[in-house]
This record gives structure tokens, C-alpha cells and sequence, in this order.
């Protein structure tokens, strides 16, 4: 066969060529020399985490380790796993009022306002011995259960899998347990790219089954503090769909679009919130156990914004979300982060503006002069209107073994509106302290 | 990367003084003495660019290696015919091959690794049937793969072989790897395929080219003050029988041998990429080697 000979011009294209290939990948060899903490495909990455939390006012603390162990497959297959342990312990209000006289309570450990053991006998006919620390808050003061103390333990795990080039499926779940309460929860999603893999059109379901066992027994909700009226473990149980498209709208721009509904049913109080009755004088006459409707349907939107330069990138996004108890909220956040790659490191200032309306059965405190039947109530701040201003900066640097370590802190100011002044002796008591925490989170990330 | 520091044996590096106070950084990659060469370096310093070099040579070579089940290479032969999306890497890398095959005309086609099923160029006279090679032909030709950045199907039976660009994008890679933390003289060196930064202080670096059919004795040296120098060919891979030599170089669109391909051409240009390419090509052209490299204008070194 007669070889044709090959054009003149072959070394200029050669050297277009080539600098195609090297230009290209010179960049990302650049980043995978800096990001080398990211890992490749069949590594395992670790995230260890380590935060502290403290709420003003001796309210409460928090120390919470979080380990992530992640792995890609490379070939769309994927696999986490993480585990959380929370200990918080501090003081906790406990919905009522302050008062112009002393008051005292007891923990809700504790089933009647005595400093001695109590027994008592549950519906299904346990019976169980408890003690009853008391506690005793000074006029004018917030009253607040300093005996707060929770451990939670919490383990999840997700897989991600193929099922087509364009489509993959991803299956989890998790289980955290409290001595209190131990909740379940299952989540199923698929996600589908289409439109050249620019545009991913993502719907998720998950089911919660939790289950509640307050120490002491569960409060009848609406019932008498003082009478103890206490029932054995009960549960509440959730299911949720999410419907999203994320849109790559230009080299730099990715814009993501969620719409989430879900619904819980069972027993959704705070077993231990309780509401001051309030007579016309201000003077509390007596406490109910909060008592919060037994379903709840939440629906959310959420939109965000990504842009990403060399050095920086920019997040925006925003939420909305209403419920059928009459919680409407809003969300707004600004998420930036600079990048040196000369020095392998990161910072990243965080600002997140959130605001919500009061639940419709929110009260600061119940008239004893009302005639009528408390159908719903809770004084949990949780419920009622406030906004709140989050600030966050974070830093993190590569070290040299490749690995990466990060420091992170958060301030956040929690303010509540719609102030209502109490009657008489509640006048002039601060009766909203809203709420200020620090969060410092220090993370280092790994591959084995 | 992380994988391949956990995996570095401490003895794959080694440090070696050579004359004109040259620290020599020595490690195997790619079934290739790799060298890079630093004048007037402390051994600390030396043996951290080293590590760099031959880190990203080991990536290379991990992520491309036919041998390896873990490598990208494996994965997509293991594909039979399913589309995939690769890595962007990868992707410029065939779109790269895709664009030699065109320039080259057919001549240049990382499908042709599997006419190795029937030539093994062992020095031996089992040169195939005619029969056997035609067989295998349909399975050549980078035009009947389907690729659309970054989606690819490989049609069964198709095997893509990066060895032919693996080893100068490597030692362009390290290059560019190195050059941006050191502005010093510098050498990389992967089995004959070299790239400088500036000569050292004392004049420019010498580079013996070996004679192909005569072991480890310098046919020439050139000198070089920057820029790359590949060589290709390999007379040492033949097939002789009836008194006819079967050179090692394949023509895929064929499946045989170039006919009267050179033993081996050495080509300066200012990249590994680049100027392998041009060996390559000029090996290719058989005869007209010669002819092929004057018109590029390109400086070469040909034994014949």
C-alpha cells in the first residue's frame, strides 16, 4: 500500500494540539495537586469534626464529634457513613413566665413538685421509681430547668448507585438515639440528567418513626402541671417527598430549584414545655403542659444561586417555608469563599438573615380568666415570631501531608418580635430573652 | 495522590551525585529508568521535587497502565460497547489522539494496540498469517470509536493504548508541576524523554542518545539549554524471517510493519508532547522519515 504522505503543516497543528492538552489539563493538575485532600476514586475520606456550642446565660452547651467516612467508586457509586454523639447540658426554659413571686419546679424527671422519690404507675403498668430534683427560680427571673442534660448518638449511612449513564439512585438511612427518644428514618431518591448533563431533575421521599419516651412518662398535653398526669412511651411518625431541578445555566453559574413537602402525625409536643396560667393581676396561678396539634404538613421552596470564579465563588439562596400550624419563614443566605492556591487555603464568610411567624396556638402565657377550652398552646420560643442574623467565617488550609484542617465559628443572634405585654405584675419583666450562641468548629479532613 | 505517597516505597527514590555538582533524583516508572537532574541543589530540596516528579509519573502511569484493573484504561475496556463518561483528563487525551489521527492521517491511532495480538516482536520469524492480521483490522481505527467529549463507546473487542503519548505528557506534566515551584535548572528525564527549564551554570546539559543496537553506548550526545528531546524506535524489536526485517513500527491502517522505518529518531521541540508526537510521526512515515521532519522544520537526530 502506498503511503500517502502527511501535510506540510502537521507541526503547527501538533503544537495546537499540544497545547490544548497540556493547557487544559494544567489546571486541573494544579488543582489536584492542592485539593489533594479530596482523594481520588476508591479512597476512603475521612471528615472529623469537633464542635462547640454555648447559648448565652448559662443556657445550654454542647460538644458534638461528627466522623464522615466517604468513598467514591468512581463509576457513579458511592457509599457514607457517619457517626454523631451530642452532649449538651445547661439550662433549658421551660415555657413559663417569669413571675413577681418565686417559683418552683420540678425536673422532668420529676412527677410532682417534691423533693422526694416518687413512684407511679404507667398506662401499660410499669412502674418506675424517680427522683425529682427541684428548682426554684427567683422573682422576675426566666424560669429555666438547669438540669438539662442529653446525649444523643446518631448513625448514617447513604449509598449512592448507577442505574443508567444518566441516571442514578441513592438509598439511606439513619438512627439516632436519645434516652428519651429514638428515631428512625429511611430516604430514597433519584436523580436524572438530561439536556447534555446540564440540567438534573432530582424527587426524593424519606419516612421518620420516631418513637418518645420522656423520662417520668408523657405528659398528658393541656393537662395540669401540678396533677402529673403521665402516660407510658407513645410515638410520632413523618413522610416527605422533594421535587428538584438543578440547572448549569453558564460556565460559571448553577442555579438549583427545590420544592419539598412533608408531614408529621403523632405526638409532636416538647414533653417537657410547659404554659403559665396568668391571672389579670399577672400573677401565675398555675402551669399547663404545652399541647400542640397531632399533625403538621410543611411545605418549602428553595432557590439558590452559585457562582464560581477561579479564585472565589458566591452562593445565594433562598427559602420559604409555611405550615399548617401557621409558621411561615423565611431564609436568606450569602455564602462566600476566596481561594489563595498558592497557599492551598481557604476563607469563607457566611451572613444568614432567617425570619417566622408565629405558630397560630403560640402564647407567651394562658389567661386564667378564659372560659374556654385550651384546644392548643405552647410558650415554646421555637414557635413563636422572631428573626435571626447568623454570621459565620471559616478558614481552612491544605497541610503538607495533604490533608486539610479547618476552623470554623459562628455567631448567632436570635431576636423575637411581636412582643405582647403581660398583665399587671408582668409588666416591666423580660418575658422574650430571645437567644445568643457561639458555634467554633474545628475539622480536618483526610484520606486513608 | 494521597494513594500513591502511602504507597511510595521508601527506597523507589534515590539520590545520586553526579560530576559538575548535579544531584541526580532516580526512581522506575513506566517500565522506565525516570531521572530528574537539579544542579546545585541541597539533598532536602532535591528529594522533595523528586517526590513530586515521580508522584505525578506514578499517576500517570496508574490511571493509563494497561496492566493495571484499576487504571482508566481497564475500566473503559471493560465497558464492552456501554457508553461512558470519562474523566477530563482522559477526555483531553483522546481528543488529543482523536487530533493526531486526523493530522497523521490514519498513521497515528492509540486503537492499533491490539495487532500486538499477532505481532510479538521477539526477535523471533513468526511473522502472522495475512489471515490473522485481517481479523483484527476491523478492531483498528480511531474513527469507529463514538466519542462526543467527555462520552465514549469503545465497540467490543477495541482496546485503547495510551503508551504512545503516556510517557511526554507525563514529563510534560511533572515539568509544569516543577517549573512553577523552582525558577532553577532543571532536567526530567522518563526513559529517553526529556524536558529542560535552562541550562546549568556551566554550560548547556549534554544528552547521550543511545545507540539502538548497541547497549548503553552513547551513538551521540547532544546538547541542550531548554526545551524537550524524545526519541523513538526500538530496533531491538524485530521480527526476521526469509531474510525480510519486520520493524516493531505497525501501520494501522494495514497492520503491518512500516517498511523501511528508521531505528530510531531523536526530535527537539519545546514540548515532550510535541516532539514525540513528531518521532513518532516521522517513524511512521517509513522512507520518507527524512523528508517527513525536513518539511516540518524540525531539528532531529535519524539512525537508519
Amino acid at each position: 500500500m502506498q503511503l500517502k504522505p502527511v501535510a506540510k503543516g502537521v507541526r503547527r497543528q501538533l503544537i495546537a494540539a499540544s497545547c490544548a492538552l497540556l493547557g487544559a489539563t494544567a489546571a486541573r493538575s494544579q488543582e489536584a495537586n492542592t485539593a489533594s485532600a479530596d482523594g481520588g476514586p476508591g479512597d476512603w475520606m475521612v471528615d472529623f469534626a469537633l464542635a462547640y456550642y454555648k447559648e448565652n446565660s448559662g443556657r445550654i452547651t454542647a460538644l458534638e464529634p461528627v466522623v464522615n467516612v466517604h468513598k467514591d467508586y468512581g463509576d457513579g457509586k458511592a457509599t457514607s457513613f457517619n457517626l454523631t454523639y451530642d452532649s449538651l447540658s445547661g439550662s433549658s426554659p421551660n415555657g413559663a413566665v417569669p413571675s413577681a413571686a418565686p417559683q418552683t419546679f420540678a425536673s422532668p424527671s420529676g412527677t410532682s413538685l417534691s423533693a422526694a422519690p416518687q413512684t407511679y404507675t404507667t398506662s401499660s403498668g410499669q412502674v418506675e421509681v424517680v427522683n425529682a430534683p427541684i428548682y426554684s427560680i427567683a422573682p422576675g427571673a426566666l424560669p429555666m430547668d438547669p438540669n438539662y442534660h442529653d446525649q444523643r448518638l446518631a448513625l448514617g449511612g447513604s449509598w449512592q448507585l448507577p442505574l443508567s449513564r444518566l441516571t442514578r439512585a441513592t438509598l439511606g438511612g439513619d438512627l439516632s438515639y436519645e434516652h428519651d427518644f429514638f428515631s428512625t428514618s429511611l430516604n430514597a431518591g433519584i436523580a436524572h440528567d438530561f439536556n447534555q448533563k446540564n440540567t438534573t431533575l432530582a424527587f426524593g421521599v424519606n419516612g421518620e418513626f420516631d418513637s418518645v419516651k420522656p423520662i417520668g412518662g408523657t405528659p398528658v398535653p393541656g393537662s395540669d402541671y401540678a396533677l402529673f398526669e403521665k402516660t407510658g412511651g407513645t410515638s410520632k411518625n413523618g413522610a416527605g417527598a422533594l421535587l428538584g431541578i438543578t440547572q448549569v445555566l453558564t460556565r460559571h453559574w448553577l442555579a438549583e430549584f427545590n420544592l419539598s413537602v412533608d408531614r408529621f402525625t403523632g405526638y409532636l409536643n416538647d414533653p417537657y414545655k410547659i404554659v403559665s396560667v396568668v391571672d389579670s393581676s399577672g400573677n401565675t396561678t398555675g402551669y399547663l403542659y404545652e399541647k400542640r396539634p397531632d399533625a403538621r404538613t410543611r411545605k418549602s421552596a428553595y432557590l439558590e444561586n452559585r457562582l464560581a470564579w477561579n479564585r472565589a465563588s458566591l452562593g445565594l439562596s433562598a427559602r420559604y417555608m409555611t405550615d399548617d400550624w401557621g409558621v411561615h419563614s423565611d431564609t436568606a443566605q450569602l455564602h462566600l469563599r476566596w481561594w489563595d492556591p498558592e497557599h492551598d487555603r481557604y476563607l469563607e464568610p457566611t451572613v444568614r438573615w432567617y425570619r417566622q411567624t408565629a405558630a397560630d396556638f403560640y402564647t407567651r402565657w394562658l389567661s386564667s380568666s378564659a372560659s374556654q377550652i385550651v384546644t392548643a398552646a405552647s410558650a415554646d420560643e421555637r414557635l413563636g415570631a422572631f428573626h435571626a442574623l447568623t454570621y459565620g467565617l471559616k478558614y481552612g488550609a491544605d497541610l503538607d501531608d495533604g490533608s486539610e484542617l479547618s476552623i470554623r465559628l459562628e455567631y448567632y443572634q436570635q431576636s423575637p418580635d411581636n412582643r405582647i405585654p403581660g398583665p399587671g405584675a408582668l409588666q416591666g419583666l423580660n418575658l422574650y430573652p430571645g437567644l445568643k450562641a457561639v458555634l467554633l468548629q474545628v475539622g480536618w479532613r483526610f484520606g486513608l | 495522590m494521597t494513594v500513591a505517597a502511602s504507597q511510595l516505597p521508601a527506597q523507589a527514590l534515590a539520590i545520586e551525585e553526579r560530576t559538575g555538582d548535579v544531584l541526580a533524583v532516580r526512581f522506575t516508572a513506566m517500565a522506565s529508568p525516570c531521572e530528574v537532574l537539579l544542579p546545585a541543589t541541597d539533598r532536602a530540596t532535591a528529594w522533595e521535587l523528586g517526590t513530586l516528579v515521580a508522584r505525578e509519573a506514578w499517576r500517570v502511569e496508574t490511571k493509563y497502565s494497561r496492566y493495571r484493573d484499576d487504571s482508566v484504561v481497564s475500566w473503559i475496556h471493560r465497558s464492552r460497547a456501554t457508553e461512558l463518561e470519562v474523566d477530563e483528563e482522559t477526555a483531553s487525551l483522546i481528543d488529543f489522539a482523536g487530533q493526531c489521527h486526523e493530522l497523521s492521517d490514519g498513521l497515528f491511532d492509540i486503537t492499533s494496540g491490539v495487532l500486538r495480538r499477532a505481532w510479538k516482536f521477539d526477535g523471533s520469524n513468526r511473522v502472522p498469517e495475512r489471515a490473522e492480521v485481517e481479523r483484527l483490522l476491523p478492531l483498528v481505527g480511531f474513527d469507529k470509536l463514538s466519542w462526543q467529549a467527555p462520552r465514549l463507546v469503545l465497540p467490543a473487542g477495541m482496546e485503547l493504548d495510551f503508551g504512545g503519548i503516556g510517557k511526554e505528557y507525563s514529563v510534560d506534566r511533572a515539568y509544569d508541576l516543577l517549573a512553577t515551584s523552582r525558577s532553577a535548572p532543571f532536567l526530567i528525564n522518563f526513559g529517553g524523554d526529556l524536558r529542560a527549564n535552562r541550562p546549568p551554570p556551566h554550560g548547556p546539559w549534554q544528552v547521550g542518545v543511545e545507540r539502538p543496537d548497541t547497549d548503553r553506548h552513547a551513538a551521540l550526545v547532544l546538547e541542550l539549554e531548554h526545551g524537550a528531546l524524545t526519541t523513538s524506535g526500538d530496533s531491538r524489536r524485530f521480527l526476521l524471517k526469509d531474510g525480510v526485517r519486520y520493524g516493531h513500527i505497525l501501520d494501522p491502517r494495514t497492520g503491518w510493519p512500516v517498511p523501511d522505518a528508521p531505528r530510531s529518531v531523536t526530535v527537539a521541540a519545546s514540548s515532550c508532547t510535541e516532539a514525540g508526537l513528531l518521532s513518532t510521526l516521522a517513524l511512521l512515515q517509513g522512507a520518507r522519515a527524512e523528508a517527513f521532519l525536513e518539511e516540518q522544520g524540525a531539528r532531529y537526530w535519524l539512525l537508519r
